[in-house]
């Protein structure tokens, strides 16, 4: 079953040179509980595509369903019951709140949509990620690995169906980055989240099962990574 | 229910983290201010209408020239009012060989209703000697002037008759409630008891006998009881109000207000200031916030319902807050003021409080909810692409909101519209005058700064390069220190005024009924002793009795003070430096036609008669008529002290009608024996005694000072956390600035050198314009509100920019302090987090 159906979106801005494409004509299918990497060079529409997906901005034309919704049909408020409940984000510039600490960070979507006992199952992530004797530390008392496992407990905290994630290792050294993709994998299997990321850096394309490559707008190429597979059968 | 504890949670998370501190705060000071100052100005109205009632003895008067009909109980609800009467009349006492004209007073059971009748074993007592009276003069005893035992050569058990009956002395009268300011030389006072004024065989028909009904109680059924009796009183009774006794503390009373009133206004608009810059930084630093809770599916219904309420929550809290603060200020002021009073201060009404409440909210709303309300509009992209631009309202409709903020609670607060015009004028004046010259003074800093060395350079480059941002400092800052010097200014200037009005040796008597051959010998005895006098005016007394072609009538009484009773007569050469001509002209210009004499008339009782320049009246003068033309028309100072008259003829007019002559001397505390011997030796003299009234203005008029002097460091304290708000609102930039300099390799000399100047730059560009604000309000507020002289405040245009560039340097200095005493590294880091 496809979690995400894109079809024929474009996308367009208005910039002091004109009208600029950066989504031209596209198509794609999510399978269920897969994980997918979105390359490109810098510019190439990697990130529009994710928030499009995503639903945090509209395409200029075509349609996108998201976990079964037309959510290009839907106002903002329509599209916000579906992130609310069907997706969460793992940001480069991990997006924690500064004068939250590490548990309230966690807490927070689960608040915001009500959920009973939000700090017990923050806790419960926060201790899956490894910083159970940090949570009232503050980001800035953390380091950038530390912050960024809190982003993923906090994404995964509220079980979304899939994950988007925006060049998680972006701002992480090379070893911690590496902690970072192996924490996100893990729990992605574990979880049986769709996972779709944006990245720069083929070790983590490569741990995906599916790799799509864009340039100018439109992919180029659409491939099935061996390493995924690979990968995801030994963590089977 | 859940979204509100939500709402609360994330206000406590926001609280901690200290992104509200400035903003709670800003609005615990305008409902200090507000909630200080309205309580203690409706306590201090509710307090002065019992205290003025004092000088009625009562709190309702209802006073004739017959007894008060008896039928008249019937409108008294006995249980809700008390009462009291009185009956003044002159005649003639005799002790021994020595007779005397007296002023008789016979008073009832219960008088006075309110204030305090002060008498004494002592004549002439002073401090502790003088004691409230218990009760009344019982029957058969009589209670005396002191002035009146060496006239009548008498002490103390003596005996005194008045008609067929004999008193025996047993207190002096020092002073009466309802005793009046005004001049008579009826004689002095004797006090009697009610049910003996029969017995004096006096009180005939026809008598002029001044009777007085006295009543006390509930305003409720007062009320009820003035409303039910007035359409019974027909043309021989009428209710008294306050006299003009009391014009002199009422005046200085009311400037204090209108300058608590104004310093509420600024303080309110200094608070208003710091809740905009505040919020707009709290916006600021809530846009990634925002967007967050967006991308987590948060709704922008949502988003914008838990920060209203946050906003609520917060108003809420913060003008609880005030609301003490301010209560506790206020019993501050309070207390010294009501040692004061007789009567304690009476509580404040909750309107008083509700008013500190509403301020909060409403400069909450109108100040705060601008700079939030784009809030949840933010797209949930931007949490993936920073750089997008977040819609604001357009710094049109958020000027037009904050206006109407300013303009609905300056107007609220002060109930005056030509106030809040001043200095809603005044404001908006100064902000276009402030954006337009700053950006060319900005501009004209690159010649200075081109010149000047690296540190000079720096904070040149720092100002020009943030041209929009250091505008709106320069005119945030100039707006703070324009109120604040407004503010001092106007203090500054009444305290003076006040001082002035009651100099140390202000004249504490005045001597009355001085015949034409003691004149000479009275003002040698002064001049011998030292003793500040003012000029003898001579006096004549008589009535008036028509205008132009008109006689004046019975009916016509009421109509005029100046009909009802005699008048003191004068004439002057000169103009006295407390009248001022409103129509027509004093004697050296006036152009007499045909009138043999001209006669100059004070304004109010202009008005009362209907008269103008050019109509003539008719006066008697001991049977005697005399004519003279209105030359002009005078406003005269009351709270002066000094003698005035309400008629003032041309020299020369009165002089065939043997005058008797009056003054006003100070004798200094320590001679007051002096006016006991002076009264042996010129018995018919009248002397009365003002220190009392002046000592209650002198104390009243202290403590309001001080009580201002505390509103205006209150309001000082709104200024200073503008300063702050303002300042911390540039901090994030500035950190960055300093730690990518000191990150190259700049010293922290460098940088603590440009802040200082780049602050001090703006102070001082600020104090100018502040200066130039602050005459302009001045200059408006001098001439129409405080109906003083307005005149140009060269001092204030030298202290502005100096105390501005100073203080702001040191602010903004110390404020950025962090930039180069924490890593680079850090800052940069926690920046980017």
């Amino acid at each position: 079953m496809h979690i995400i159906e894109a079809r024929n979106i474009n996308k367009t801005v208005r910039s002091v040179d004109g009208d600029l494409t950066i989504i031209e004509s596209l198509d794609l299918n999510v399978e269920e509980g897969t994980s997918i990497a979105i390359v490109g060079a810098s510019g190439s529409g990697k990130s529009t595509l994710l928030a499009l997906l995503a639903g945090l901005d509209v395409p200029s034309s075509g349609q996108i369903k998201l976990a079964g919704d037309d959510i290009t049909s839907m106002d903002e408020e329509g599209r916000a019951q579906v992130r609310a409940k069907s997706v969460g984000f793992v940001f480069q510039s991990f997006q924690l709140l500064p004068g939250l600490s590490a548990l309230e960070n966690v807490m927070l979507p689960l608040e915001l949509h009500g959920v009973a006992d939000a700090g017990g199952r923050a806790k419960t992530y926060l201790e899956r990620v490894g910083l159970s004797h940090r949570i009232n530390h503050y980001p800035k008392q953390l380091s950038g690995g530390e912050q960024q496992r809190v982003a993923i407990a906090r994404a995964f905290a509220s079980e979304p169906k899939v994950l988007f994630a925006d060049e998680p290792t972006g701002n992480l050294d090379s070893a911690t980055g590496l902690k970072v993709i192996e924490l996100l994998f893990d729990l992605n299997v574990e979880q049986k989240t769709t996972l779709v990321l944006v990245t720069h850096e083929q070790r983590l394309a490569d741990r995906c099962q599916r790799q799509i490559t864009l340039s100018a707008g439109d992919v180029v190429s659409d491939l099935n990574s061996s390493n995924a597979a690979i990968g995801l059968e030994l963590s089977e | 229910m859940n979204e509100l504890k939500l709402s609360l949670k994330l206000l406590w998370r926001n609280w901690r983290s200290g992104e509200l501190k400035v903003l709670a705060s800003a609005i615990v000071l305008a409902v200090t201010v507000v909630t200080a100052i309205a309580v203690f100005a409706d306590r201090m109205d509710r307090s002065l209408q019992r205290q003025s009632n004092a000088y009625l003895a009562a709190d309702r008067v209802i006073s004739g020239r017959f007894p008060i009909p008896e039928d008249w109980q019937t409108y008294i609800d006995e249980s809700a009012i008390e009462q009291s009467r009185t009956a003044r009349f002159s005649s003639m006492v005799f002790a021994g060989n020595e007779m005397q004209l007296a002023s008789i007073k016979a008073v009832a059971e219960g008088y006075p209703l309110r204030g305090t009748l002060e008498v004494s074993d002592v004549p002439f007592a002073l401090g502790n000697d003088v004691v409230a009276a218990q009760g009344i003069p019982k029957s058969g005893e009589v209670w005396v002037d002191s002035r009146l035992l060496p006239i009548l050569g008498v002490e103390l058990g003596d005996t005194l008759s008045v008609g067929n009956k004999d008193f025996r002395i047993s207190q002096v009268v020092i002073h009466e409630p309802d005793g009046g300011q005004g001049f008579s030389i009826a004689g002095p006072r004797v006090m009697m008891n009610y049910q003996d004024m029969d017995d004096t065989g006096v009180v005939q028909p026809g008598s002029r006998i001044f009777y007085r009904w006295l009543l006390s109680g509930e305003e409720p059924a007062l009320e009820q009881l003035v409303d039910n009796i007035t359409p019974v009183l027909g043309d021989h009774y009428r209710i008294r109000t306050l006299q003009d006794s009391q014009r002199s503390i009422s005046s200085a009373l009311d400037r204090g207000k209108s300058f608590l009133m104004l310093s509420g206004m600024i303080g309110v608009l200094l608070a208003g200031v710091a809740i905009a810059i505040a919020a707009q930084q709290f916006a600021e630093r809530n846009v990634d916030a925002v967007a967050l809770f967006k991308s987590l599916g948060a709704s922008a219904v949502k988003v914008r319902r838990l920060y209203f309420s946050q906003l609520v929550a917060l108003g809420l809290l913060s003008s609880f807050a005030g609301l003490v603060t301010g209560e506790i200020l206020h019993r501050f002021i309070a207390s010294s003021l009501a040692t004061l009073f007789n009567v304690v201060l009476i509580g404040a009404s909750w309107q008083a409080y509700g008013l500190g409440i509403f301020t909060g909210l409403v400069s909450l709303l109108c100040f705060a909810l601008p700079p939030l309300w784009p809030l949840p509009k933010i797209s949930p992209v931007r949490v993936l692409r920073r750089e997008i631009n977040i819609e604001q309202l357009s710094v049109w409709t958020r000027g037009l909101i904050g206006l109407a903020a300013v303009v609905l609670l300056i107007g609220l607060y002060s109930r005056d519209l030509q106030l809040t015009l001043t200095v809603v004028v005044g404001l908006i004046g100064i902000l276009a005058i402030a954006v337009s010259l700053s950006l060319v003074l900005l501009n004209s800093s690159r010649q200075l700064g081109s010149k000047a060395g690296s540190t000079w350079r720096l904070a040149m480059s720092n100002l020009r390069r943030n041209r929009g941002h250091s505008s709106t400092q320069i005119v945030v800052f100039s707006c703070a220190l324009m109120l604040l010097m407004v503010l001092f200014t106007v203090r500054t200037s009444l305290i003076d005024e006040w001082r002035l009005q009651l100099p140390e040796n202000a004249p504490n008597h005045f001597v009355l009924n001085i015949n034409a051959s003691e004149r000479d010998p009275i003002t040698e005895e002064f001049e011998a002793r030292n003793f500040e006098f003012n000029p003898l005016y001579p006096m004549v007394l008589g009535r008036l009795v028509g205008k132009n072609e008109y006689r004046y009538q019975e009916d016509d009484r009421h109509t005029s003070d100046s009909l009802q009773r005699e008048l003191n007569l004068s004439w002057a050469d000169e103009l006295a430096p407390d009248n001022e001509i409103v129509d027509g002209q004093w004697w050296d210009q006036w152009q007499p036609n045909d009138a043999e004499y001209g006669v100059s008339i004070e304004y109010q009782t202009a008005q009362e008669l209907g008269a103008k320049v050019g109509d003539e009246l008719h006066f008697s003068l001991g049977g005697l008529e005399l004519k003279a033309t209105i030359a002009s028309i005078r406003t005269v100072d009351w709270d002066a002290l000094t003698p005035n008259f309400y008629f003032l003829f041309s020299p020369g007019a009165l002089e065939g009608y043997s005058p008797t002559y009056l003054t006003s001397v100070y004798v200094p505390n320590q001679d007051k024996r002096f006016i006991n011997e002076f009264l042996r030796k010129y018995p018919t003299l009248v002397i009365l005694e003002v220190d009392r009234i002046i000592d209650r203005i002198k104390a009243i008029v202290d403590q309001v000072s001080r009580g201002i002097e505390l509103v205006l460091w209150v309001v000082l304290l709104g200024g200073v956390l503008v300063l702050i708000a303002a300042v911390s609102a540039s901090m994030a930039r500035r950190m960055q600035e300093a730690s990518i300099l000191r990150a190259l390799g700049s010293g922290g000399k460098l940088i603590v050198g440009s802040l200082w100047i780049e602050f001090s730059v703006l102070g001082f560009f600020s104090g100018l314009m502040a200066a130039a604000g602050a005459e302009l309000i001045l200059y408006f507020l001098q001439s129409e509100i405080f109906g003083q002289t307005a005149y140009f405040h060269g001092l204030m245009w030298l202290i502005g920019p100096v105390a501005g560039s100073i203080f702001i340097g040191a602010l903004g200095a110390f404020a950025c302090r962090r930039t180069v005493t924490v890593a680079p590294a850090l800052v940069l880091r926690e920046l980017q987090s």
